[in-house]
């Protein structure tokens, strides 16, 4: 299961389906695409592994199935290693 | 109102030798002081238009440029810089003194402005319209603002761009333009009208001239400008004109790289920053002919690029 970072408060901006986001914790800036920002937002509303993002974000990838689980792990990993989310 | 042209060599070598020279740029005052003739006759030529503000008051910068003492006065002379009393830097051949003013009033300001997000990029005016250049050294940024001077646009900073965080609006700050090695006589060739101080040899950039600003971009420094378009040039021998969409977050991101305090400034950068992009087209620009790059840059500025 992943959760946000506690105290990150995702500030960010959007344009064009690409993100920057302000990591208020550790002051980096990220350049994120718009997918990654979804799934800090489902982490922001409840906890998850890939496999629930997978169901709660079906509508939004183009992908499904296995190879969006996948998708999702990798991505969290990488959101992970950004100090963003953390394992709980 | 006094300006450093209205004062006389003999007055402005006192002020400059006694309690200083208390020189306006843009928001920011500089206590200047020195005894080195020949930077006293450049400052005298580039900052002719500038503002003298009052002694005895508050100034924003204390700046002094002395001449090695003892033996060293005679041989391999030097200028030692002192900033408010302390030496941040080692000195330098005498002769580069006036290159030594311009990147300590620039040092100053990036280092202890931080009321206002600092960008290195040129920024520039024409119709109303704000349009900034971020560019590393070699990119052609500085002959290509020299350039522009000549067609109308008004020099708000060669250097840097001070972005107000509470409204986004970009101030000026306009000061001599720094051209390296061949874009000196490529500006002498393409703007005969310009005024340049003498060339400065072996510096750490190589040879170094300064264009001096126009007077009505002086005039006109309180008046800042809202942003209207991001453009990072890139000069390329012999390649066609090129101006290419740049995805926003990708200018973000670009830009804040090419901040001086944006990690000092944190979210106040950041959100400054995002206020910045939303008002702005970003782009790519790759040329080689400066006439070109003259017309491209008159449709940017009258927004039909």
């Amino acid at each position: 299961m992943w959760r946000l970072t506690p105290g990150q408060a995702l500030v960010c901006r959007e344009w064009d389906g690409e993100a920057v986001l302000y990591n208020d914790l550790s002051g980096s800036t990220h350049l994120l695409d718009g997918a990654a920002l979804d799934v800090l937002y489902a982490l922001r509303d409840e906890p998850a592994d890939a496999a629930q993002l997978a169901i709660r974000l079906a509508d939004r990838f183009d992908a499904g199935g296995d190879d969006l689980v996948a998708a999702l792990g990798d991505m969290l990993y990488a959101l992970a290693g950004l100090d963003l989310i953390e394992s709980c | 109102m006094l300006t450093v042209g209205t004062l006389t060599s003999a007055e402005l070598r006192a002020r400059l030798a006694g309690d200083g020279l208390v020189l306006r740029t843009g928001p920011f005052t500089n206590l200047i002081r020195s005894d080195v003739p020949h930077l006293i006759d450049t400052v005298a030529l580039m900052y002719a238009d500038y503002p003298v503000e009052p002694g005895g008051g508050f100034a924003d910068f204390h700046l002094d440029y002395r001449r090695s003492r003892g033996l060293r006065r005679w041989f391999r002379s030097q200028v030692h810089f002192a900033y408010d009393g302390s030496t941040p830097f080692q000195p330098l051949p005498l002769a580069q003194a006036y290159p030594m003013l311009e990147w300590t009033m620039n040092w100053c300001v990036t280092h202890r402005a931080h009321g206002y997000l600092i960008i290195h990029a040129a920024v520039l005016e024409k119709h109303g319209r704000g349009i900034i250049l971020p560019a590393p050294p070699g990119s052609g940024k500085s002959t290509l603002t020299a350039a522009l001077l000549g067609h109308g646009w008004r020099l708000l900073s060669d250097e840097m761009t001070l972005v107000r965080p509470d409204d986004g609006m970009l101030v000026p700050v306009p000061r001599p333009v720094s051209l390296k090695n061949a874009s000196i006589d490529v500006i002498r060739g393409f703007r005969p009208d310009a005024v340049l101080s003498r060339p400065v040899e072996e510096t750490t950039k190589g040879t170094i001239a300064h264009v001096k600003a126009p007077r009505d971009s002086i005039l006109r420094a309180g008046e800042p400008v809202p942003p209207a378009c991001v453009v990072f040039p890139r000069y390329e021998a012999g390649a066609g004109l090129a101006l290419t969409p740049l995805p926003k977050a990708r200018a973000f991101m670009e830009l804040a790289d090419n901040c001086f305090n944006y990690q000092v400034l944190g979210a106040r950068g950041f959100a400054a920053l995002g206020q910045l992009i939303d008002t702005s087209d970003a782009y790519t620009f790759r040329y080689s002919s400066l006439p070109d790059a003259m017309d491209l840059f008159e449709r940017l500025a009258l927004g039909t690029a």
